[in-house]
């Protein structure tokens, strides 16, 4: 009978240390959680904080007067937008011997060919 | 009691088929505290077992609860907000149509002091405006000297300021980050988003409207303190915006106009894409939107808006029925009442058709289309398409109209070419939306919207036939009218001047005048309406002298197209035929 109450005191004492130490894991695990979340919270204002940042470098105003002063660019006349639609399909490659043997053969054509899809220059009178 | 004892053994052979708990339980109580036959031990080991019983009990209680802690996770409520945050009020992002930031909140530090905890006031002051030169000496000595809890000393102060702060190492001063609402693209779009107070409240313009909607009941429950809000969408364009802005004040700096203002609206889902009222202001730094000079010309002014309005006019006579664009009337002769008389300025002294009137902008034949209607109809019209009633829209601004208070014949006659009502530019605008898209009336909106959920709250005004006309009108007054200057090759853009005199003094003046024009892009099948406002345009040597509309806010709305028209997805096309054959086609075969 001893030995049976001395087997299950030492269990006793077995148990409260184990659940000690799920204790002490369990503290241990709320505080990284806590740190997460306070570095989230840091991390989602340097995000804010530098989307604001892009946003103001990329300012339309600000893009305008820099291209202004840097870039060759002009803004485009509608007559230079067209569609895929109106670009002329490929024909079959038969044609291109004979375009070849027409090119070595005959005198260049004029450089003002009017092709389908390019508008004509307004000739003023 | 043996007879009881005999009655509760009977049923105990067949306790597990049928017996009924209760004579069981008798059983076992009178076994354990009555029955002196039973052995003692017996009875020793049942106490035993109902304690064991109990205290298993108990410990199944504890046991669960334990699991359920672990498992059931923790709810939003319950996070604890960083100690060094201040509890206000997050608020949501403000992105354009195509994502681009408006606004947003950026953490930034805030000094303050716990005066009840300074040791000696005077080095602290004396350090702190070391370090801050802008800290007003008296005011500080002041805060710091009452025995206050709390005090702030200063807002929003720079990272670089709280490193140094933080050096001098005063105790009871110390800092909260607060959220301070930035607006990248401010200057672009000052007055549609309007700005906040220090303490991040909306106070003006798309910010206003958010706390109105239900941000500010949140903040006051004390949710919405961290950033996780949805971003607001709004529907303006912010590359629109700026080239709106940047034309506008180009067009008032070279016709030195007092003011410029101007609008985009997508005709069929009558969403916003551009508002621009210009003097305005830079939201990062609101004390600027005091100046008078810098109020929102389209929502809180009201204007007479000449002779846009005739598209009304004729509109409201071609759906009644009173006129067909195959009419004519009279223009030879000046209108005359009493001792006013009604005269063009284009006259040319002959009978004119509807197209011609809207052309040639004549207003004697404006009145005789409205009087045609009559004065009780000409009410019902504009009341029907909303110009008589205060128009609201999200932005809390907005003004009322300026109506006759009694309104006789002499009224229809002024008001049918735009003089005699004033109205808010942006509620024109509306009814002209509604002149353009078949015929239904939509109310603008600031907010993203997709076609079909304007369709559900638009109202029928016009029959289709009627907006088909008035498209023919528009595109023909580009070609052969007074819109000419506005016609940009390829957008097929149609469009009508309007140059009204202003009030000086109660009576009109020939040199102040507002000129307004209305443009619509592409004709055929319109998509969006652009409207051009100059206040007081000046006559240059370049337009020989003249002020009209046609000179100054015409070509102005022809570069805003130019540069607006690719950014909005309008493909050009060239080489097509004339409004008569292209329009008024489809309305022949319409019916």
């Amino acid at each position: 009978m001893r030995l049976l109450n001395l087997i299950v005191a030492a269990a006793l004492v077995l148990a409260a240390a184990y659940v000690y130490k799920i204790k002490v894991a369990a503290t241990v695990e709320a505080e990284r959680v806590a740190k997460l979340r306070t570095q989230i919270h840091r991390e989602r204002d340097a995000i804010a904080a530098l989307r604001a940042e892009t946003a103001k470098q990329e300012n339309p105003g600000r893009i305008q007067y820099l291209a202004d002063h840097y870039l060759a660019l002009k803004s485009f006349d509608p007559q230079q937008v067209n569609t895929v639609d109106s670009i002329p399909l490929r024909t079959t490659d038969t044609i291109e011997p004979e375009v070849e043997s027409f090119a070595s053969s005959e005198p260049k054509a004029p450089a003002e060919t009017a092709t389908g899809s390019v508008r004509q220059p307004v000739r003023t009178r | 009691m043996s007879d009881t004892t005999a009655e509760a053994n009977q049923p105990a052979d067949d306790a597990q088929t049928s017996a009924p708990r209760v004579p069981l339980l008798r059983r076992i109580t009178q076994t354990l505290l009555y029955n002196q036959n039973v052995d003692r031990v017996r009875k020793t080991k049942a106490r035993i077992g109902l304690a064991i019983l109990c205290f298993a009990l108990i410990y199944t209680v504890i046991a669960t609860r334990l699991v359920l802690f672990a498992v059931v996770p923790d709810s939003h409520a319950a996070r604890r907000v960083g100690s060094s945050d201040a509890l206000a009020t997050a608020r949501p992002d403000i992105v354009d149509r195509n994502g681009e930031i408006l606004a947003t909140d950026v953490k930034v530090p805030s000094l303050f002091a716990e005066p009840k905890r300074l040791i000696d006031v005077d080095e602290a002051v004396e350090l702190l405006t070391a370090v801050i030169p802008d800290l007003d000496t008296s005011e500080l000595r002041d805060r710091l000297g009452s025995k206050r809890g709390f005090a702030w000393l200063k807002r929003e102060i720079k990272p670089k300021t709280q490193r140094e702060v933080h050096r001098l190492g005063i105790p009871g001063v110390g800092f909260l980050n607060e959220n301070k609402r930035v607006y990248p693209n401010g200057r672009e779009i000052s007055h549609l988003i309007g700005h906040v107070n220090i303490d991040n409240q909306g106070i003006a313009g798309i910010e206003k409207w958010l706390d109105n909607r239900g941000l500010a009941d949140l903040h006051r429950a004390g949710f919405a303190s961290d950033r996780q809000q949805e971003p607001i969408e709004l529907a303006v364009d912010l590359r629109v915006q700026h080239a709106m802005r940047d034309e506008l004040a180009a067009g008032a700096e070279k016709f030195k106009a007092k003011a410029a203002a101007g609008v985009v609206l997508d005709v069929r889902s009558g969403e916003i894409v551009a508002m621009v009222s210009y003097p305005d202001y830079d939201p990062n730094n609101p004390k600027e939107a005091l100046d008078p000079n810098r109020i929102n010309r389209l929502t809180t002014g009201v204007f007479e808006m000449g002779s846009t309005f005739k598209a009304l006019t004729v509109a409201m006579a071609l759906d009644a029925g009173k006129a067909t664009l195959n009419s004519s009337f009279d223009a030879r002769a000046s209108l005359r009442y009493g001792k006013f008389a009604i005269s063009d300025y284009h006259a040319q002294h002959r009978v004119l058709t509807v197209p011609e009137i809207f052309t040639y902008s004549s207003n004697i034949g404006a009145a005789k289309m409205a009087l045609a209607v009559g004065v009780e109809g000409h009410k019902a019209f504009l009341r029907k398409i909303g110009q008589l009633d205060r128009m609201r829209t999200e932005l809390p601004e907005s003004a009322e109209p300026i109506v006759p208070k009694r309104w006789g014949e002499l009224n229809t006659v002024t008001i049918s070419f735009g003089h005699g009502l004033s109205v808010a530019p942006l509620q024109a605008l509306m009814a002209f939306g509604a002149l353009m898209n078949g015929g239904n009336l939509i109310p603008p909106t600031f907010l993203k919207r997709s076609e079909d959920e304007a369709r559900a709250v638009a109202k029928r005004v016009l029959k289709p036939e009627t907006s088909v006309a008035m498209r023919y009108l528009m595109r023909l007054n580009a070609e052969k009218g007074s819109g000419a200057k506005a016609d940009v090759a390829g957008y097929y853009v149609g469009g009508k001047t309007g140059t009204a005199e202003k009030v000086v003094g109660g009576r009109y003046s020939k040199t102040k005048l507002l000129c307004d024009f209305i443009a619509v892009m592409p004709s055929d099948d319109p998509r969006y309406l652009v409207l051009i406002m100059l206040d007081e345009p000046q006559p240059l040597p370049e337009t020989h002298g003249f002020a009209t509309a046609g000179w100054n806010a015409a070509p102005t709305a022809a570069k805003v197209i130019a540069r607006i028209a690719p950014m909005l997805g309008v493909k050009p096309r060239f080489d097509l035929p004339p409004a008569d054959r292209l329009i008024l086609a489809t309305m022949k075969t319409g019916r």
